[in-house]
């Protein structure tokens, strides 16, 4: 042959499914025209993700739908072999009866990954889905979640991620100790929730809502925890158990490398009867990033220090203090000097960022400790939320008078 | 190099260890062993046959056969950045996107050479070329870039993505039979049937003397028009395939008001099935050329189908579509008709 060699169509087929799973579903069928080789080459693929984008686009709402759907039982229809992984994000779809069946068709088909994120609607799972026992990870989005009582769980399920799902706490929690191999936990928009966590392999917890306890009863390789924790209206069901939430949640968690904690969550880890001392050190924790702190309240300031002080490698620390507070509170003195605090050393600590400071006594009395306890910090980073420029010089004054036990010590101020 | 180079041992080489290396057409090199060791068949290979393989000239490592030398430059460049430690990820990405520029034809080796050495990383970065180069272009515009050939029937285009594409062909077709219907229907209403048997026998007379210059088929010509009239038909919308039979654009007129009305269907689909049986024997009697039969059966057979697709669309009713399936010898077959399913027709 003279003319020019086919370039493509005789790679191996890994190669060529490297390929096909790069480009959007549309485009990897569109190859089944090239030629003959190339007819069902897409048909064998095992990873199928669909958007609206999958259909041209329409102002006509419904149009969009049926074409959506029509062309993802199509895509099923046509595909060989087995499907490992599912994702479908629109917010076109809400409950329909196709999204039934196509699950029921991947539940025959070996699916691993799963991920529906529908439009607002409440899609009740159907309980074909319970029966994809090989499933790696499911991440649904808007549905109603009802597990069967013959459920046990997702013995290889190593990542859940539930947004805005209805359904009952203790189906949860067994939904997680059913799991055992779960690495990586994600819980959000959730109301009122009280949940108690046994996952012997989770590392990653992701947790966003209004949850009124959490308690990590067994989750011993968590390596990275990030909390959005918002207060439910009723205050006083937080006050009500005795047992210390700083312990109760970060009590079991000895290999911890990132902390991050939002809205409320310092306030929750303060609620409770303070024994005095933390059971653990933390000696891998690195990252601290705490916001919302209200530093009018001593109890607040005291679960920050007493997170610092038992991280000896901790290397970076972010604070925010713009306090949202549920009732306003009489600044607690909180003297550093009286509690022994300078005899701390946090021998790593390098960076430190603390914004939205309104120059109150406990914020100051808290950067000053950290200047007089890093040997080795390079960067403060200090932004004020203060509008009056004497308040702020005030406060920069202040600053600047603490002595600093790092000789590379640089204090910057940033506008907010 | 001869035995006397060899000798000759360079105070920089003293300092490196080599591996040899050794592609499918015969030639060596050699190549220093850090780098090569980063490709994982390389380093299996080392670590398989013990510390003596590649050492020397005499025992070097054969490469598997997708990698010409050409290649394994590239890769071993490739190799020759990312070994070492202490670079960061931007600027590995940034040496990767330099690196990929390239034509096709080099990514399309590259990527089956990397994947032969099982070097993953540069197998995922030319796929990603590769796809990047395909995405959003047309099919020709792919074909002409990969050099594939256009070897799929109109037909075979269509189908598999009737159902899932906005092929504007699909629209299209079903466009001009809406019409066809249409207009046929209103001059079956002016004119008669009589009218119309008269014209068809006259013209297929004409169509198969041209075939094979006997007409004392004229007995069975009315049945055979009907399927002569089909080909035309699906001739005359498709891509003027056959050019054989280009005659009486009358005749498609015709064929499309009996295939017109709704209620014809049943009774299009009786003579079909007793047409093919008929026309069966009457291929044979004629001698047809057996590729030309091939032709018309597979054309009746896509017109039958689109056929029935078209009319799912079109009418909206629950109608049972009537599978036709072409066996070898021409024959037709009618398959127990089944409900087509409401949400998937053609798209």
């Amino acid at each position: 042959m003279g003319e020019s060699p086919d370039l493509v169509s005789d790679l191996p087929q890994s190669i060529l499914e490297n390929i096909l799973t790069r480009l959007s579903i549309r485009d990897a069928i569109r190859t089944s025209v090239l030629s003959t080789k190339w007819r069902y080459k897409w048909s064998t693929l095992t990873d199928l993700m669909f958007d609206e984008k999958c259909v041209p686009a329409a102002t006509d709402r419904p149009l969009v739908e049926t074409n959506l759907v029509r062309f993802i039982t199509g895509v099923l229809l046509l595909h060989q072999g087995p499907i490992h992984k599912f994702q479908l994000s629109t917010s076109f779809l809400q409950c329909r009866p196709d999204i039934d069946q196509w699950l029921l068709f991947l539940s025959r088909n070996g699916i691993k990954e799963l991920v529906l994120e529908l439009g607002e609607g409440e899609f009740r799972v159907p309980s074909c889905l319970f029966k994809c026992l090989k499933l790696t990870r499911l991440e649904l989005c808007h549905c109603e979640f009802d597990p069967p009582k013959s459920f046990t769980g997702f013995s290889y399920l190593k990542s859940l991620n539930l947004h805005q799902i209805l359904v009952s706490p203790e189906a949860i929690e067994s939904l997680i100790s059913g799991c055992p191999l779960l690495e990586f936990l994600s819980l959000s928009y959730f109301d009122s929730l009280v949940l108690s966590i046994s996952a012997p392999n989770l590392m990653y917890l992701y947790l966003d809502g209004e949850f009124k306890d959490i308690f990590l009863e067994n989750t011993p390789k968590l390596v990275a925890i990030s909390v959005s924790m918002y207060m439910h209206e009723d205050v006083s069901d937080f006050e009500q158990s005795s047992d210390y939430n700083l312990v109760k949640f970060l009590g079991g968690v000895p290999l911890l490398e990132k902390l991050v904690g939002y809205i409320y969550f310092t306030k929750y880890l303060s609620i409770g009867d303070d024994p005095g001392r933390l059971p653990i050190t933390y000696i891998h924790l690195k990252t601290i990033e705490l916001y919302q702190v209200s530093f009018e309240d001593a109890s607040e300031v005291l679960v920050l220090l007493r997170l610092v002080t038992h991280s000896p490698n901790l290397k970076e620390l972010k604070v925010s203090a713009s306090p949202i507070q549920l009732f306003p509170l009489e600044e607690e003195s909180f003297d550093l000097f009286e509690r022994d605090y300078f005899e701390y050393k946090l021998p790593r600590l390098e960076t430190v960022r603390m914004t939205d400071v309104s120059g109150i006594r406990n914020e100051l009395e808290f950067i000053r400790f950290l200047l007089g306890t890093s040997p080795v910090l390079e960067t403060v980073i200090v932004t004020s939320s203060l509008s009056d420029k004497d308040a702020r010089m005030e406060m920069v004054v202040e600053l600047l008078r603490f002595p600093r036990v790092s000789p590379r010590a640089q204090l910057l101020f940033l506008q907010d | 190099m001869s035995e006397a180079d060899m000798s000759i041992i360079k105070p920089e080489m003293m300092m490196k260890s080599y591996i040899w290396l050794e592609t499918a057409d015969g030639s060596i090199q050699q190549v220093e062993q850090e780098v090569a060791m980063y490709c994982p068949m390389i380093c299996h290979e080392v670590l398989q046959k013990g510390l003596g393989a590649g050492s020397s000239k005499n025992c070097a490592i054969s490469l598997p056969q997708r990698v010409n030398p050409a290649m394994l430059s590239l890769i071993l460049d490739y190799c020759r950045f990312h070994q070492v430690p202490g670079r960061s990820n931007k600027e590995r990405k940034v040496h990767d996107e330099k690196f990929i520029r390239m034509d096709t034809k080099r990514l399309c080796e590259l990527a089956s050479a990397a994947d032969s050495l099982q070097l993953k990383p540069l197998v995922d970065l030319s796929s990603r070329a590769l796809a990047r180069i395909i995405e959003g272009k047309t099919p020709e515009e792919i074909r002409e870039i990969f050099h594939l050939p256009d070897d799929l029937t109109e037909e075979e285009k269509l189908e598999p993505l009737k159902n899932l594409m906005d092929d504007p062909r699909i629209r299209l077709l079903n466009r001009l039979y809406a019409k066809k219907r249409k207009e046929l229907k209103e001059r079956e209403k002016l004119k008669g049937k009589e009218v119309e048997e008269r014209v068809d026998e006259r013209s297929v007379d004409d169509l198969l003397s041209f075939i094979n210059g006997k007409d004392h088929k004229v007995v069975k010509t009315s049945k055979n028009k009907k399927k002569n009239k089909k080909r035309k038909e699906h001739k005359n919308k498709d891509s003027h395939k056959l050019h054989s039979k280009q005659q009486g654009v009358q005749i498609v007129d015709e064929t499309a008001s009996s295939l017109g009305g709704v209620s014809n269907l049943p009774s299009m689909e009786d003579d079909i099935f007793s047409l093919q049986t008929d026309s069966e024997d009457g291929y044979v009697d004629d001698g047809m050329d057996p590729v030309l039969k091939e032709m018309l059966d597979r054309e009746v057979e896509d017109f039958a189908r689109r056929l029935n697709s078209s009319w799912v669309l079109s009418s909206g009713q629950e109608r049972q579509p009537v599978h036709f399936s072409i066996n070898g010898n021409g024959a037709t077959r009618r398959l127990t008709g089944t409900h087509t399913p409401q949400g998937f027709s053609q798209g």
